[in-house]
């Protein structure tokens, strides 16, 4: 992983279209402001790992899906 | 009609009309690109999201407006821009079910990161609508 250091007010910028500046640093919390194209989803890292977990138990389906079927018909 | 190989259906033909591609993968399965969507019976509400690339990798998906009537009514601009595309054509809106095992009463769909089709160019990519209060993991209750 790279590391660098950077104070409030200043940024880095990723390729040639991503900017990520040091908005705002209180206690252990830093605001972040975030320049990028639209088509660049930017998202928590926690959002972005509950997805990706959530497709890997959505491929984990049981064989028989008439049972499931049958339980939302009974709810 | 192209014959493709699976693990849960066996060989089975397919209508190239119902491919779907997905430039990113999706997330978990980044290399997995290209699908095809078949129903999973006449009148279920659930459709089968079969890997072209890997035999055995299926998923289940339902249509999420089916659960909730009002989805994606209330988007924020941002998000509303991340299911449009270019060409601002139609697109097909999913949610991938989830079902736990053994516990098929508990199954559950994720509207938080709907899979949005085009319809016209069958490319599709998943959605992350962190903002719009749904749940990856919503109860499949059909209203």
């Amino acid at each position: 992983m790279l590391v660098l250091t950077r104070k409030v007010e200043e940024s880095i910028t990723i390729g040639n279209h991503i900017t990520v500046s040091i908005l705002e640093v209180r206690g252990n919390q830093v605001k972040l402001g975030i320049k990028a194209p639209k088509d660049v989803p930017i998202n928590r890292t926690e959002i972005f790992e509950s997805i990706l977990n959530e497709n890997i138990n959505a491929s984990e389906t049981p064989l028989d899906l008439d049972c499931l079927s049958k339980a939302v018909k009974n709810t | 009609m192209k014959k493709i190989n699976t693990t849960r259906f066996g060989e089975i033909e397919i209508d190239e009309e119902k491919t779907v591609h997905f430039p990113d993968g999706l997330l978990g399965f980044p290399d997995k690109k290209n699908y095809f969507i078949m129903e999973h019976k006449k009148g279920s509400p659930f459709l089968w999201l079969q890997s072209m690339d890997s035999p055995d990798l299926a998923f289940v998906m339902v249509n999420p407006f089916l659960l909730d009537g009002d989805y994606l009514k209330a988007l924020s601009k941002d998000e509303e821009t991340l299911l449009k595309n270019e060409h601002d054509d139609e697109v097909l809106v999913f949610s991938l079910v989830t079902i736990p095992r053994g516990m098929i009463e508990a199954a559950t769909a994720n509207l938080m990161g709907p899979i949005v089709v085009e319809s016209k160019s069958r490319n599709a990519k998943q959605v992350i609508l962190a903002n719009s209060g749904y749940s990856h993991r919503h109860p499949l209750i059909f209203k």
